[in-house]
């Protein structure tokens, strides 16, 4: 009797530890919390269609929290994104100095914190991923100065003032510039990432009579509003461009208007690295405190001939680099097919 | 008899007497902002020569016309003691409609019909949320704007489609001489508003409304009907501003309206018009227009820094304004 109690409970208890063995090596499903920018612009909406496919591929569970372009509208989901206690967040943080706290909080409950595309003010967080325009500025206004002869008027059209991005495209500018005293910088204002406002400041700077030997423009929208404006006002030959982001239809006023452009990535398919490295962090793979996107080969700088990055097929707001990453129905899903 | 003279024609009983509030002292308040902008063209004269290029002109022409029919409108929303926020999401809603429509060949008169359509809705909407429902204007016309971003977001799920037809471009890009289409339609429009408020009995509706909504309907002036109207044609010119603004940047910017709204209430504030209602015309807010964007192109002809740029416009737009309320308090004494 007593043996059969002892082979009993021995039976249980090699159960129970089976069991336990079992469903502790068992292979979880990963859970991402992903709050984007949200449902904003085009750069969002590839932003997310990356990262749901990204998420897909992995086998990882995304939960998507909607940031709505504005960052006190996603201040409130990266809290309800950290109350459900994810293996890991991707931020795309709106706000600098508001996210952080919740980034913290994040870390401190054990929360993998990816930020992606933009930083906090706190080095409390386990990677970040974005590309950095401070350094990746320095060549593309190298390359316009050589293509301005080091000297002549160049027409700046500046993005957002006191935004971190446009700080940082400046940086890169500005440091270039300073080595080139024959080159003199006209501001023509800030476009606050509108193509409307950028081609009206460029339009005004052409009208004026001033001739210019090259343009920057801070933000894919400034590159724009400067071609269509020289587009219109047919002057020709269109000086030479520098600036970013790299989009389809950059690219196609430069190509058709034989423009010589270069153009910095600013590639909402980072989104796929930001989730790679999420689902690295939460398999206990080391991951870089750090990266940068720019450096990386697929998001470098585009310097022409720049026929081999237009896609005609799609439309002006693709980003270079999202085809690479999502399919001809994906992309027509999201209205990015002709 | 313009409207300077309405009070004094309605058979009011208790009304408040507007004190000091004299034809000569409207014609000074409103020629005070015409001068300001023709002692700033004569100081152009002479500090920039470059504003008087005809590539200059044609440029601010180019953007006069769109701002000013923004502008009208508002002015016409905060003469009857309104205002309306969502004047730049129905110019962004413009430019989707017009794209939209452009990549499913639709015909561009459909898609232009289309806009003014959508113009007068959401003028509609907000002039009887404000005149029915009682809901400020402020947040009526904000919670408006929502709804039509928002509207435009699901629809394009962010990512706006099509192309700006070719066809429509030449009404902001070609003209008679210098002058462009946009601007002929802009003036024409301002043309018969300045006659409407002047002289029709419509006119002196506003301004009734606008002063004293008790007294006008004291004197069966249906404050509803004015008040809707007003945010209707808002509405409307606001899609036409989209669509001109369209033909110019000739692009699909989803925020195209950007700063409209903010910028069409500082020119007619510039011009003259009250927030409390009742008060500027149609002269006065295309004058604070012309203030507005003279002022913008030569800070961005003066190639200053982008900084100093903006602190140079907030200051000259403080104390303009500063300027135009002293001598209005000193001819109202």
């Amino acid at each position: 009797m007593l043996m059969l109690a002892g082979a009993v409970v021995g039976t249980a208890i090699a159960m129970l530890v089976a069991v336990g063995v079992s469903s502790g090596a068992r292979t979880k499903t990963p859970v991402v919390a992903f709050v984007s920018q949200g449902t904003s612009n085009s750069w969002a909406a590839q932003l997310d269609a990356v990262a749901r496919k990204t998420a897909k591929r992995l086998g990882v569970k995304l939960l998507y929290f909607n940031g709505q372009g504005d960052a006190t509208k996603q201040l409130p989901e990266i809290q309800r994104a950290i109350a459900q206690r994810p293996d890991a967040m991707v931020l795309v943080p709106l706000g600098q100095a508001a996210d952080t706290g919740p980034v913290e909080r994040a870390m401190a409950m054990g929360i993998k914190v990816i930020l992606c595309d933009s930083k906090v003010n706190s080095n409390n967080y386990t990677s970040l991923v974005n590309p950095n325009p401070a350094t990746a500025t320095v060549p593309l206004a190298e390359w316009l100065a050589k293509k301005m002869h080091y000297k002549g008027n160049l027409l700046y059209i500046g993005g957002l003032p006191g935004n971190g991005t446009t700080i940082l495209y400046d940086q890169g500018f500005k440091k270039v510039l300073k080595k080139y005293p024959n080159i003199h910088v006209v501001n023509g204002g800030n476009a606050n990432y509108s193509i409307s406002t950028a081609k009206q400041l460029t339009a005004t700077a052409i009208a004026s009579g001033k001739t210019f030997d090259g343009t920057w423009g801070v933000g894919g929208e400034a590159v724009t509003g400067i071609l269509q404006a020289y587009v219109d006002s047919n002057v020709r030959p269109i000086p030479p461009n520098a600036g970013a982001a790299a989009t389809n239809g950059s690219l196609r006023l430069a190509i058709e208007n034989n423009v010589q452009a270069a153009m910095l990535q600013f590639p909402p398919a980072d989104s796929k690295v930001c989730i790679e490295t999420a689902v690295k962090a939460i398999n206990g793979q080391k991951v870089p405190k750090s990266i940068n996107i720019s450096a990386l080969p697929a998001y470098g700088n585009l310097y022409p001939p720049l026929k081999r990055y237009y896609k005609p097929q799609y439309s002006d707001d693709l980003y270079v680099g999202t085809d690479a990453v999502l399919n001809h129905s994906e992309l027509a899903a999201i209205h990015l097919v002709k | 008899m313009n409207d300077d003279g309405l009070l004094e024609e309605l058979p009011v009983t208790g009304a408040q007497p507007l004190r000091g509030w004299h034809p000569h002292h409207r014609l000074g308040l409103y020629a005070l902002p015409v001068l300001a902008a023709l002692v700033v063209a004569s100081l152009l004269a002479v500090l920039e020569p470059n504003f008087y290029r005809t590539a200059n002109l044609h440029v601010l022409m180019q953007q006069f016309a769109v701002l000013g029919l923004v502008t009208l409108g508002q002015l016409l929303v905060l003469l009857v003691g309104g205002i309306d926020l969502s004047v730049g999401a129905v110019m962004n809603a413009s430019l989707i409609v017009i794209a939209l429509m452009n990549q499913h060949h639709d015909h561009l008169a459909a898609s232009l019909a289309a806009c003014i359509a959508l113009g007068v809705a959401v003028g509609l909407t907000n002039g009887l949320l404000v005149s029915l429902r009682d809901v400020p204007p402020f947040a009526a016309t904000l919670g408006m704007t929502a709804c039509v971003e928002g509207a435009i977001l699901v629809y394009t799920k962010g990512v706006p489609a099509g192309n700006i037809p070719s066809s429509l471009r030449p009404v902001a890009l070609s003209g008679v001489g210098i002058v462009p289409y946009s601007l002929i339609i802009c003036i024409g429009i301002a043309a018969a508003l300045v006659f409407v408020l002047r002289r029709g009995t419509f006119g002196r509706k506003i301004y009734a409304v606008g002063r004293s909504p008790e007294v006008a309907r004291r004197v069966a002036i249906s404050t509803t009907g004015i008040r809707v109207s007003a945010y209707v044609m808002c509405g409307a010119l606001a899609a036409l501003a989209g669509i001109i603004l369209s033909a110019y940047v000739g692009y699909v910017d989803p925020k195209i309206g950007g700063d409209y709204n903010l910028k069409s209430i500082a020119a007619a504030v510039l011009g003259g018009v009250a927030f409390t209602g009742g008060e500027g015309g149609a002269v006065g807010a295309l004058a604070g227009v012309l203030f507005l964007l003279v002022l913008l192109n030569v800070v961005t002809l003066s190639s200053l820094n982008p900084f100093t740029q903006l602190i140079v416009q907030g200051v000259v737009i403080l104390v303009a304004l500063s300027a135009f309320q002293f001598i209005k308090n000193r001819s109202a004494v």
